[in-house]
Parts: structure tokens; C-alpha cells; sequence
């Protein structure tokens, strides 16, 4: 069993990596595809010919373009992304610095989104058929169509404009080193509030509609109806029986989740001006800083490939039948 | 009176009536054209059309809305989009509010051959995004030979022969603005209908780009198997592995933004679900006997696909693309309003709300209608590909 497991996981692992190097490859053409010499695009127009000669030979781009290829797969898996012209720093250590706070951010909306998606889905299966349910039922399609920009706005409107409670924008206040350390935290969660509940929402929908149909298929098997018949309370039956069942589908979209939140987080950012990495890749992009545009999206489809290899191992250590058909 | 005009000179004066055909024109006469022979052919081709006894809904009605809308804009309004006047009055009215106009006369010309003729019509049906015989005034005054107006504490002037006149009093007309206007004046509803042809351009646009691509390589995957659908899975886990929207952001970063980008873009970054559908499909109907006889009879790979395979897996494949039109609907108008967009050839619902952004402390109605709009599409592509969906489930 133990050698199927590490089989499975040696296998998996080299799938990711097969992806990771068609992924840098995909990029590689990406920027030999489009218009313009790398040796422009990479440097400011303001170079004289001889500059861009010397360039071009520190470059390598003279090579013929197979050795440039292999040279940036090297530099990648070396971490030398290029060096960020805006920053005058490496790439990686810039977005490394934006990146912390994408990942808090999206974690934190991950986990509102289990919680309410959950709290929600266990509510409404209690009561189900009255009015509660079907509100929530009808407003989780509605949600789910309201794109985040949109959402964002109208919350800012509402929250920030006319009732004066959140702040629209920024990480935090202007008088935010002289404050204690519970302070400071209120400060965060005060200016986080608008951009998680954007984030969220539609998270929420989503996994509240897959929670709602895997409970409710759970609770019409026969061996609930046994459970009940043999005097357990709901409790237990819910704890032990239910649950561990109805998570499953949860898990599959789980892992595609991190690229909904990325993307959502991207927007999310924009709108409340928060330092997160979608906004550096925006602001990189009018900004014309190649190296950076092309490292954001490099380290968001790493995290991705990360993510669905991390949420297979959990899948797999939850459901051993699993094992089997990943190996295949 | 138009199509007329313009047939006529085209009869005689082929070449000025190149010359004078535009877009805007063009949008006209085929507008009024179709205005005239769609409803002709519907009722010509009722029974044909089994679709048109579909129960209604809310859902679809929507769908409609937007469709007529995309055909009929030109009819719909009778402004252009970008229309703008008198910014001091017109900037950032409030939803029904009406503006006072006062009507100057025109230079007079002498209209007498065909085109000149048609020329002025064309002036007058076609809407400019300017016109100088207009002038949007919040107040007027009258003097023996002079009108003094008032423009939100500006205050002009002109003589009164300069304007039409009706029995010694200037012409006034009212402007009514159902939506309000945006920062320069234009009018939200006119803006919202022709943003309507970039949602749908780009929507079938890119959803036809993905459907071939999907198809293709999900039928080229299924048939062969082997290593040309271990390739292909993998590239599928790549597309499906990078978070979209960096990934079209990027492309669209380095290539430049216009429509024709953007339609590409969302084509290529969303033919994984399809390719998924009809690689499945394939793989469980290309052992069935039917397809067995068919390949035996010596049937072409593509006969094969049209024929036999694509009938089969029309529900599924159809469901998938009103799923991914609503994706794609929703990525425009996100990129819109990152203001990676499709361009200034019509106003987008994204790049409305973000002009709207900045006037949210004053003009909630900048981004309250555009963001309706775009929730009711969402919601009701959404709805029809769920109902469809149940329906077959039954």
C-alpha cells in the first residue's frame, strides 16, 4: 500500500513538472512570438545602437534560438527572472515582496468562504424548504453572476461613500506605526473587510451550491436512514457519517480554486488599491516592465501547479480509492 | 427614405456612393434593412423554426433584449455614442433628468443633385458624434434682437436670426437622459446599447475561436489516442493550471490591446472545457457499432466528425458554449475595466464602470446601470445554460 502511495505521489510529481517545463517553454515562445526585439523590450528606448549591441551579445540573443531557449529554462529553475527595470531590483525579490500579502489575502477569503459556504449549506439543509432556504438559494445564483469589479464598487459606494464605515482603500491608516498591536490588527481587519467580502462572495456561492447538493445526496443514501433507525443522534450522524462524505467534490474544485482567487484577487486589489501581486503585474504592465509583467504570471501558474499537486496528495490521503485513479 | 435614397444613387453614381458608405452608414442600412425583413422571414419560416415556440422566461427574454439590441442599435437610439455638447450643462446628469435645447439654423444649402440630396439625409438619420446646430442651455432669456442663455453660469449669447424661429419664439426642445450622462456628457443609454455589439462580438467571437479549437483537437485526441492525447492533456493541465487571467493579461500585454487581441485571447485561453467534452464523447461513442460501420464504409475522419459524432454530442456541446460565453462576456468587461480593452470602436460596459469609478462620490448612476446590465447577462446566460441542462438531465 505504502509503495502504491509513493509510486502514485512520484508520479504525480513528475506530471507537475512535465507541466512546469511546457508552462516556461509556453512562455519562452510567448515572448519570442511577439513584436519587438527582447534586447527593446527589456531595456529603455532611450539606448544608443551601441548599448543595444552589447546588449544583445550579454543577452545571447546572437545564439541561435534553441540555445536561447535552453538558456532561459537554466535561468528559470535558477530563479533569475531578469531584473526589474521599475524596481531596479530582481524580479523575484520584488514580487517575492508583493506575493506575502496575495497569499494571506487569499488564504484568509479561502477560509471565510469554507466557513459561510458551510455554515450556510448545514442552515438551509436543516430548514429545508422554508423561506430562508430558498432566499439563500435565489440570492447564490444572483451572487454568483456579479462580477467582482462590480461588487467592489457597490460595496464601496455603500460601505465607504454614504455610510462613511470602511475605508476604500490601502492596507492601512495613515497613523498606523504609532498604534499598539491590538490596534493594529483592528486597523488591518478594518481595511480588509470591503476587499474580503468582494473576494468572497462568489467563492461562496459557488461552494455553497457544490455543499448543498453533496449533503443533500448524502443524507437520501440508505445507511443514514440505517444510522437513524439505530437511534444516533443527528450530531454524530452529521460529525462522522455526513460529512467526511459530502467533502469530496469539495476537494476536486478545491485545488482550481487558488486560480479563481488569484484572479479574483487580482481584480480585488485593483479595485481597493491594496499591495498584492496583481496589482504590481497591472501596474508593471503600464508601467512597460517586461521582466516583472512576465515573472507575475510566471509565479502565479507555479502556484497553480503547486496547488492541484498539494490538493491531489490530500485527496489521495482522504480517499485511498483515489490512489488508483491518478496512477492510470 | 433612406435605403431608397441610397439605392437610387447607387444606381446612377456608383462611385460617389462608395465613397460615402461608412461604417456608421452601413450599420444604419443594414439595420433598417433587417428591421424590415426579419419579422418578414420569422412569420415566412414559423414552422421551420421550431425555436420560436420555445416557452419564455426571463432568462431568454434578456438574451433576446441583448440580441435586438446588438441588430437594432442604430434603431434603438438615435444618438451616436460619443455624442457630446455643451460639456458645463450636460456632465454627469442624474438618471431621468431632461436638458432644455435650443435648435440654430443650418447653413443653408442648395440641395439639388442626387448625392447633396443624399448627403443631407444622411446627415440628418445618420448621428454624428457632433452638431453644431444644437446647443444645450439650462435657461433662456429673450431681448428685442438678442437671446441671452444661461450654461451653469456661463452666459452667451447670439442674435436671433441665427436660430430657428416659430412665431417669434426660439424652438425649444427637451433632451431626455433615461440612464443620466457620464463625465463628458454622453448619454448612459446610448452607451449601454452599443456596448452591447462589444459583450456579443466578442462573445461569439471568441467562442466560435475556442469551439474550433476545442473541437479539432478533442476529436483529434479522441480518434487517435496514443501520444498525440498525452500531449494534448498535458497542454489542456497547462491552460487549466495557469490562473486565466494572468495568463491573458499577459498575452494581451505583450501583443498590444484592440478587439480583434482580446477576441483571439479569449478564444485560445478557453477551449479546455470543450476540448474535455468532446474527447470524453468521442472516446464513449467511437466503439459503438454505428461509427464502427461508418469508418468501415471508408466515411472521411471529418464526415465522420459532422455525421455522427457531432449530433450525438450537440446538448453537452451547446451547454458548454453558453457557459463560456458568459465567461467570456465577464473577462471582457474585467479586462475593460483594467483597462486592457477592446479598443474605442463602441463604448464597453468594463470601461464604463471604470470611468464610473471615478466619479462614485458623485454619479452613482455611471456605474449602477452598466453594472445591471452586465449582472442581467451573466445571470441570464448562466440560467439558460442550467435550464438546458436540467431539460436534458430529464
Amino acid at each position: 500500500m505504502n509503495k502504491d502511495i509513493l509510486k502514485a505521489l512520484l508520479k504525480r510529481f513528475v506530471t507537475s513538472l512535465l507541466t512546469l517545463i511546457l508552462l516556461v517553454s509556453f512562455l519562452f515562445f510567448l515572448i519570442r512570438l511577439s513584436p519587438g526585439n527582447p534586447s527593446q523590450k527589456y531595456l529603455s528606448a532611450e539606448f544608443s545602437p551601441e548599448l543595444k549591441e552589447i546588449v544583445t551579445t550579454n543577452f545571447k540573443l546572437d545564439q541561435p534560438i534553441f540555445e536561447q531557449y535552453i538558456n532561459f529554462v537554466i535561468n528559470i529553475f535558477k530563479g533569475d527572472f531578469g531584473i526589474s527595470y521599475g524596481y531596479r531590483q530582481p524580479v523575484l525579490s520584488v514580487v517575492w515582496q508583493f506575493l506575502s500579502f496575495t497569499l494571506v489575502f487569499a488564504a484568509l477569503s479561502f477560509l471565510t468562504q469554507i466557513i459561510s459556504a458551510f455554515y450556510l449549506a448545514l442552515r438551509t439543509i436543516r430548514g429545508k424548504g422554508k423561506s430562508f432556504d430558498t432566499v439563500v438559494l435565489y440570492l447564490s445564483l444572483i451572487v454568483y453572476a456579479i462580477p467582482a469589479f462590480v461588487l467592489g464598487l457597490s460595496l464601496i459606494y455603500i460601505f465607504s461613500v454614504q455610510l462613511k464605515v470602511f475605508p476604500s482603500s490601502g492596507l492601512h491608516s495613515l497613523d498606523f506605526e504609532s498604534n499598539l498591536f491590538f490596534e493594529k490588527i483592528a486597523d488591518y481587519f478594518f481595511h480588509l473587510f470591503l476587499p474580503l467580502i468582494t473576494l468572497s462572495l462568489a467563492g461562496i456561492a459557488l461552494f455553497y451550491k457544490y455543499l448543498r447538493e453533496s449533503l443533500e445526496d448524502v443524507y437520501k443514501q440508505n445507511f443514514i436512514l440505517n444510522l437513524r433507525a439505530s437511534g444516533y443522534d443527528e450530531k454524530t450522524i452529521l460529525k462522522k457519517h455526513v460529512l467526511p462524505n459530502a467533502i469530496r467534490p469539495l476537494l476536486s474544485i478545491a485545488g482550481v480554486e487558488l486560480g479563481v482567487l488569484l484572479g479574483g484577487a487580482l481584480i480585488t486589489e485593483v479595485i481597493f488599491s491594496l499591495p498584492g501581486m496583481g496589482r504590481l503585474m497591472m501596474d508593471s504592465i503600464f508601467a512597460r516592465d517586461y521582466p516583472l509583467v512576465v515573472g507575475c504570471a510566471l509565479i502565479a501558474g507555479l502556484l497553480m501547479i503547486a496547488s492541484n499537486f498539494l490538493a491531489d496528495i490530500i485527496k489521495m490521503k482522504i480517499d485511498k480509492r483515489l490512489i488508483k485513479g491518478l496512477m492510470s | 427614405m433612406l435605403c431608397e435614397q441610397y439605392f437610387l444613387l447607387s444606381t446612377n453614381d456608383v462611385g460617389s456612393a462608395i465613397q460615402l458608405l461608412d461604417l456608421n452608414l452601413f450599420d444604419v442600412l443594414l439595420s433598417i434593412t433587417l428591421f424590415i425583413f426579419l419579422p418578414v422571414t420569422l412569420f415566412l419560416f414559423r414552422k421551420k423554426f421550431n425555436w420560436l415556440s420555445m416557452t419564455i422566461n426571463f432568462s431568454s427574454m434578456t438574451i433576446l433584449f441583448l440580441l435586438l439590441a446588438f441588430i437594432f442599435a442604430p434603431i434603438i437610439t438615435d444618438e451616436n455614442p460619443e455624442f457630446q455638447k455643451d460639456l458645463s450643462v450636460t456632465k454627469l446628469l442624474a438618471p431621468f433628468s431632461s436638458i432644455t435645447v435650443l435648435h440654430l439654423k443650418g447653413k443653408e444649402k442648395s440641395n439639388t443633385s442626387l448625392s447633396d440630396k443624399f448627403l443631407a439625409l444622411k446627415n440628418e438619420t445618420v448621428k454624428q458624434s457632433y452638431n453644431e446646430n444644437i446647443i444645450f442651455v439650462d435657461n433662456i432669456k429673450l431681448t428685442s434682437d438678442k437671446i441671452i442663455f444661461l450654461q451653469n453660469e456661463k452666459v452667451g449669447e447670439l442674435d436671433l436670426d441665427l436660430i430657428q424661429l416659430k412665431d417669434g419664439e426660439p424652438v425649444l426642445t427637451k433632451r431626455f437622459f433615461i440612464f443620466g450622462t457620464d463625465e463628458f456628457g454622453r448619454n448612459i443609454f446610448t452607451r449601454l446599447v452599443y456596448g452591447v455589439r462589444i459583450s456579443i462580438l466578442v462573445g461569439i467571437g471568441s467562442v466560435v475561436v475556442s469551439l474550433l479549437i476545442g473541437l479539432t483537437l478533442g476529436f483529434l485526441a479522441g480518434i487517435r489516442g496514443g501520444i498525440i492525447d498525452i500531449i494534448l492533456s498535458r497542454l489542456t493541465e497547462l491552460f487549466l493550471a495557469f490562473p486565466i487571467i494572468y495568463l491573458i493579461i499577459l498575452i494581451i500585454a505583450m501583443f498590444g490591446n484592440s478587439l480583434l487581441t482580446v477576441i483571439i485571447v479569449l478564444g485560445l485561453t478557453g477551449w479546455m472545457s470543450l476540448f474535455k467534452i468532446v474527447k470524453s464523447e468521442v472516446l464513449s461513442v467511437k466503439n459503438k457499432d454505428y461509427i464502427t460501420s461508418a469508418v468501415m464504409l471508408g466515411l472521411p475522419k471529418r464526415k465522420i466528425l459532422t455525421k455522427e459524432i457531432l449530433p450525438v454530442i450537440m446538448v453537452p456541446l451547446i451547454v458548454n458554449i453558453i457557459f463560456q460565453f458568459s465567461n467570456v462576456v465577464l473577462a471582457e468587461s474585467a479586462l475593460s475595466y483594467l483597462g486592457l480593452g477592446t479598443g474605442d470602436l463602441y463604448p464597453s460596459w468594463g470601461a464604463m464602470i471604470e470611468s464610473g469609478q471615478h466619479y462614485i462620490t458623485k454619479a452613482w448612476w455611471m456605474i449602477f446601470f452598466p453594472g445591471v446590465v452586465l449582472i442581467l447577462t451573466l445571470f441570464s446566460a448562466n440560467n439558460l445554460g442550467k435550464n438546458l441542462k436540467f431539460q436534458t438531465l430529464k
